[in-house]
């Protein structure tokens, strides 16, 4: 058990939910809705982001000390195309363009899913592994991050 | 061992690719023999046609693209990645195509010379692969229900290619020992309960509950049942070798196939996802199949019709939903990591409604298969013509795919901000 990765990977979890139920309302047509499912999602996604670039890796770099395989820049590539992908929803939500949201959608779903495979199989249990008795401590520096606009 | 998220982790396009793109061949070769052989030979388990045909479909589509989505896989599922990939792609997949062509060949046309050509190119396919996938699968530090299957299906493919190869060699030199038919049982039952059931599990356990946002399969199901079929296979093959009734262990494995599937499809129609999404029927066809297949097995219903159900109906069409989820995926994922931003989104690089299509010709074929071991030829006819076209069109939608890919991959990407 790790509290660093359990508490990473639940967040994996709500950010899927928060995804769902937004698709669900984009689905239904419910505009109002999903634009403010989406502003949460999209609050949510980058709080995420901010915790990992901002706390977890540069603490773990300085810990692990493996800059030649160093996992890092990957981690944060694929949340700069994340980032990407959010923002073209936003515009196409906007628009009510409900087949180019979905085109984006599933393109983000397949992205974020392989990203998380990649961080909870083997980014996490690394991080675990550099933060031995100090899990702890990280996440709290973690949560104490002040949220930014998405 | 932290390898496995280097920046270059993920293989070149073409690595997947090729092998994606040689399957349909082998499916198209498998229909051209329903126009030329007698359906009693191609039906008939131990006749030359038939084992010919069947290695057209394990060698040429099972593994063919088993062997190329595993090299996608592996990095991202286990962090295991394979050094000198595109000199490793070159060996396994030009071995495994001649290799197939050879020995399906070496049958169909009953020339111990393609046998031989077969023999040597599948042990080289197989041996390189297993050696270097086995051993990266055992080194993985962080090992879960999907790293843990991919060992038992790495060890259970060992175990039935190297049967293969003894029965081949009792082919070639005309001496078969008295348990050949024994051997030949254990090498059906460890290629498709083992092989076969055992990497479409391991894939299943995080390709569903991730990519459709579903249940995951209990704990017990996700733990226990690979270790357990594989101890149910090893039983198979003492029972079978010391001449003990082994149906049991059969049905046991039957049941065990089947509530892995009934969990799956519970998972799927259980999905929060609510967008349409094509390759849920490619799952959900597979998965029923299985059931169907299996049940069918139980009650003692013909072998060439469970088989058909089981190959066409569970695994192939598996496979293409996989293909359809993972090819669009990588196109986008590597044009947007070099760089490029203006890129189709995944549904843009093959046409929903080509995938239809595609699918309503795959499922006549297997219907009118599955019809030509009850009924006449005409039936095999027309599963052949529909075989054939589903396959092309599968082909000229992954070939779309390919070149969208391509014209893109081609441009500078740093044009738009020129």
């Amino acid at each position: 058990m790790s509290v660093l990765k359990d508490f990473m990977i639940a967040d994996h979890r709500a950010c899927d939910e928060a995804f769902a139920t937004l698709e669900n309302a984009v689905h239904e047509e419910k505009w109002d809705e999903a634009k403010k499912l989406f502003e949460e999602f999209a609050s949510d996604l980058n709080y995420h982001f901010d915790m990992e670039e901002e706390v977890m890796f540069p603490t773990f770099e300085s810990r692990s000390g493996s800059a030649h395989c160093n996992p890092t820049p990957v981690m944060i590539m694929e949340h700069t195309q994340m980032r990407k992908l959010t923002s073209d929803m936003r515009e196409q939500l906007d628009a009510k363009n409900k087949d180019q949201f979905f085109g984006l959608s599933e393109t983000l779903m397949m992205t974020m899913q392989q990203h998380n495979m990649k961080e909870e199989q083997m980014m996490y249990p690394m991080v675990d592994e550099a933060m031995v008795g100090e899990e702890q401590m990280l996440l709290d520096s973690m949560k104490e991050l002040p949220r930014k606009d998405a | 061992m932290y390898q496995g998220l280097s920046t270059d982790q993920a293989p070149p396009i073409s690595v997947p690719f090729r092998f994606f793109l040689t399957a349909p061949f082998f499916a198209i070769l498998i229909a051209i023999t329903f126009f030329i052989y007698p359906q009693e030979a191609i039906f008939d388990r131990y006749s030359p046609i038939a084992v010919g045909v069947v290695h057209l479909f394990t060698l040429g589509i099972l593994t063919m693209i088993i062997f190329g989505a595993l090299q996608q896989m592996l990095p991202v599922l286990s962090g295991a990645v394979i050094k000198k990939r595109i000199l490793f792609a070159n060996i396994v997949h030009t071995n495994l195509t001649i290799g197939a062509l050879s020995l399906s060949g070496g049958f169909i046309f009953s020339s111990s010379l393609l046998k031989s050509i077969g023999s040597i190119t599948l042990t080289l396919a197989f041996g390189v692969f297993f050696f270097v996938v086995t051993k990266l699968l055992f080194q993985v530090k962080y090992v879960n229900s999907t790293v843990t299957a991919m060992r038992i299906f790495s060890i259970v493919g060992i175990i039935t290619v190297l049967l293969g190869l003894h029965l081949i060699g009792s082919h070639l030199s005309g001496n078969f020992s008295s348990l050949h038919f024994d051997i030949v049982n254990i090498h059906i039952a460890f290629g498709i309960f083992g092989f076969a059931l055992i990497i479409v599990m391991g894939v299943a356990f995080q390709v569903i509950p991730m990519f459709y946002v579903a249940r995951d399969f209990p704990k017990d199901v996700q733990n226990k049942f690979p270790r357990v079929i594989f101890g149910m296979l090893i039983l198979f093959g003492i029972f079978t070798f010391m001449k003990l009734e082994k149906d049991t262990v059969l049905n046991v494995l039957s049941i065990l196939a089947i509530i892995f599937s009934y969990y799956g499809i519970v998972s799927l129609n259980n999905r929060r996802r609510p967008v349409f999404d094509i390759t849920l029927w490619y799952w959900k066809l597979s998965l029923v199949s299985l059931i169907v297949g299996l049940v069918m097995f139980l009650i003692d219903m013909p072998i060439s019709t469970v088989s058909i159900v089981i190959a066409f109906g569970f695994l192939y069409s598996l496979l293409q939903g996989m293909i359809y989820k993972i090819i669009p995926f990588l196109a986008w994922f590597h044009l947007s990591s070099k760089g490029y931003f203006d890129i189709p989104t995944l549904r843009g690089f093959i046409k929903e409604f080509d995938i239809k299509i595609q699918f309503y010709l795959y499922v006549s074929s297997v219907v009118f298969m599955i019809l030509a071991t009850v009924f006449n030829k005409l039936f095999l006819y027309i599963a052949g013509g529909l075989f054939i076209v589903s396959n092309i069109l599968l082909l000229v939608n992954m070939i779309t795919a390919t070149l969208s890919y391509k014209k893109i991959a081609n441009t500078d990407p740093m044009a738009a901000f020129k």
